[in-house]
């Protein structure tokens, strides 16, 4: 199989390079990206704006305590059941008061369980263009934001990156090693029955996002990175 | 004429005066319409966007095989398998014998024109692996044992109702008033004990990143999410042409994809991944692999002429507004690829002799041409594959005959005014004698489903010399 493959490699590449030799010109994409979406002004507003539109529920909370309340009345709504969590030091704080209302699974302990009612998480920031969340494998695993019927974002306002550009290229410096890398843009859903949308298809019919802080201005210079600096080996 | 010529002229005659057909995907695409009108709202300049699309794509497919080359190394670099394959068999055989190798019973399928395109699928139940659509809509499609419809949208054709009576009678569940929400619910439960028991996850891709070596995977459902974060083993089956140069022109594919494709901003999940788990990571397949597929694009490539057609992003947005597609429906193309995109791809890849007459599936209004997000002149491909297929297929002797005929009537002023003049006493002679709709009326052909033609007293160009030069 490898030598099929081998062979069909080179018979495949001769023929691109016979074609585009050619008199193929080299084009280079000339237009810049600034000139095709609207500029982005208030970069909070727009978030806010946008994950509305994208049927997703955003706690907006002044500190600690306020967060932990808002995931406290999100968890009150859930059925009992097991609750996943990013083993990471800014979710520790809320560990405690999870422990007490339900079983919670830390990702250090391995993947997510089918039957887990929610997963909290982190993510690397929020896109003002589109109301989406950057989030990766190093975010719990990739399971977390993909197999529970919940998923909950925490994370801070100068998260938010303008554009879908800014996304891409801080996915890039901050997480080269995540072998997953997601834009989220609202929960699981579809349209393919006579283009009715219904939410909740195959992954979490609840996309919730507690955001912290109010202070909008730091926004854009400054990203938190999220990686899991103290991350065990599973394999 | 070649078989599928004749289905086609069959299935479309039925398909055009189908008004429950009809009207549903008329209701479909209104609803798509208002969406993609308010999405392309949203940028400040879409022709900016479509021109910086097309421009990237050109650039990609100039530098396809550096493209290539560098997306493999990044992909190997990270411990993940590139595959590549001239032909449908070869990409099949490849997943087929990889699938007996790790001892594969089930497979988990995200939806994938290219495996569609290959028959992937029947290849691996000929071997034994039982394969789930997870898409809804090619999961009902399977279910019923069709073609997808749309390339999009692969089931709307059928009615809420149809698909209620498909899963009671397949899944052995009672939907209520067939309500679209708990019809969703059901196929949810089935496939999720499909996606925690396959061992092998195959998806499609809608782009290949060659800077990053990365795979771009949009879905709406989460089932792409599924497909390759929880099987042991993912399959990445696309074809070449899908490799963009740099991870930053997703800022642009992915918002002009997700709002030609559906009028979304944004695809839900707009996805990127780029090998198994790493040692870090506490889930995900174990083993990854990419299987690149030539079947006959390479072909396109090498035409200075067709190259444009490897632009396509398969956002079905010239279908949707597609006269043709509207009336005789996604299946009466008896091809993978519907709409004027695949009336140019089928012929060019699977053969212009059986599949040349879907070229003529088209009306010459340009629609497609201004909503194509990467700038495709689809009218011009359509006209280049006609062109193509009358050289190269049995042309009957009557129609040669027949436009030799027309050559030489128009070739000259005065045979031309002399053969409009002769038709029109022919057809008015026809019709005044009583023989209108019988085999020697000229006109039969349009008044078959339409109203008789007032044939004006004057010619054009009698009344231009009375009227015109005032």
């Amino acid at each position: 199989m490898a030598n099929a493959s081998a062979i069909a490699r080179e018979s495949i590449l001769l023929r691109i390079t016979r074609a585009n030799a050619r008199g193929r010109r080299v084009p280079s994409a000339k237009i810049p990206p600034q000139a095709i979406f609207p500029p982005i002004h208030d970069v909070r507003a727009r978030f806010l704006h946008e994950s509305a539109g994208n049927l997703m529920e955003v706690f907006e909370t002044a500190d600690l305590s306020e967060s932990a309340t808002a995931l406290e009345s999100v968890l009150r709504s859930l059925p009992a059941g097991e609750i996943y969590v990013q083993d990471h030091p800014d979710l520790a704080c809320f560990l405690a008061d999870l422990k007490r209302s339900r079983p919670v699974r830390l990702s250090s302990q391995g993947a997510i369980a089918e039957n887990s009612q929610a997963a909290l998480t982190l993510a690397h920031a929020f896109v003002a263009q589109s109301g989406s969340i950057l989030s990766s494998s190093m975010c719990g695993g990739r399971g977390a934001s993909i197999v529970p019927p919940c998923h909950i974002v925490y994370g801070r306002a100068e998260q938010i990156v303008p554009e879908i550009d800014d996304a891409l290229a801080l996915a890039q410096r901050q997480v080269p090693e995540a072998s997953y890398i997601g834009l989220i843009s609202g929960s699981s859903r579809t349209a393919d029955i006579e283009k009715i949308l219904v939410q909740g298809a195959h992954g979490p019919r609840r996309l919730v996002v507690i955001l912290e802080g109010q202070d909008p201005d730091f926004a854009v210079s400054r990203n938190r990175v999220n990686t899991v600096e103290s991350a065990e080996t599973f394999d | 004429m070649s078989t599928a010529a004749q289905e086609f002229l069959q299935q479309a005659e039925i398909k055009a005066s189908d008004l429950e057909h009809r009207a549903l995907i008329q209701r479909g695409m209104a609803s798509y319409e208002s969406a993609f009108d308010k999405g392309r709202a949203r940028f400040a300049d879409w022709e900016a966007a479509r021109a910086r699309l097309s421009q990237i794509k050109e650039e990609a497919l100039a530098s396809l095989g550096q493209n290539l080359v560098e997306f493999e190394k990044r992909i190997v670099e990270r411990g993940g398998q590139v595959h590549w394959a001239e032909t449908a068999e070869q990409a099949n055989d490849y997943v087929v014998e990889l699938a007996r190798a790790r001892g594969v019973k089930t497979v988990v399928k995200s939806k994938s024109m290219v495996t569609e395109e290959i028959h992937l699928a029947p290849a691996l139940e000929k071997a034994g692996v039982t394969v789930w659509e997870t898409d809804l809509g090619e999961f009902i499609v399977q279910l019923r044992q069709e073609r997808p419809y749309h390339i999009v949208t692969p089931a709307m054709h059928l009615s809420r109702y149809q698909i209620a009576e498909l899963f009671r009678e397949k899944l052995g569940e009672n939907v209520e008033d067939a309500d679209p929400a708990k019809l969703v619910a059901a196929a949810r439960v089935a496939l999720r004990k499909a996606f925690f028991s396959a061992e092998m996850g195959i998806s499609g891709a809608n782009f290949l990143v060659a800077d990053t070596g990365m795979v771009a995977l949009s879905t709406n459902e989460g089932n792409g999410r599924l497909t390759t974060s929880i099987p042991p083993i993912h399959v990445v089956v696309t074809g070449i042409e899908k490799v963009i140069p740099r991870l930053s022109d997703l800022a642009v594919f992915w918002p002009m994809l997700a709002t030609s494709g559906t009028g979304q901003p944004i695809t839900t999940y707009s996805t990127l991944v780029r090998g198994p788990r790493t040692k870090k990571e506490n889930d995900g397949p174990r083993e990854f692999h990419v299987v690149l597929v030539d079947n006959g694009r390479t072909g396109l490539l090498g035409n200075a002429e067709t190259q444009e057609v490897l632009k396509c992003i398969r956002c079905g947005a010239c279908l949707n507004i597609c006269p043709i597609f509207r009336h005789v429906g996604g299946h009466t193309y008896g091809a993978i690829y519907p709409g004027p995109i695949g009336s140019i791809f089928t012929p060019r890849t699977a053969g212009l002799r059986e599949w040349g007459h879907l070229s003529y599936a088209c009306s010459l209004c340009n629609a497609c041409k201004g909503v194509c997000p990467v700038k495709i002149d689809l009218p011009k491909q359509l006209l280049l594959a006609r062109r193509d297929f009358v050289a190269t297929a049995n042309v009957k002797p009557a129609e040669r005959a027949g436009f030799a005929g027309f050559r030489w009537a128009t070739a000259s002023a005065r045979r031309f005014r002399w053969i409009g003049w002769l038709g029109g006493k022919v057809a008015s002679t026809v019709r005044s004698i009583g023989l209108s709709g019988t085999s020697f009326d000229p006109t039969r052909a349009w008044t078959k489903y339409r109203a008789p033609i007032e044939f004006p007293r004057q010619t054009f160009r009698a009344w231009w010399r009375s009227n015109g030069k005032r």
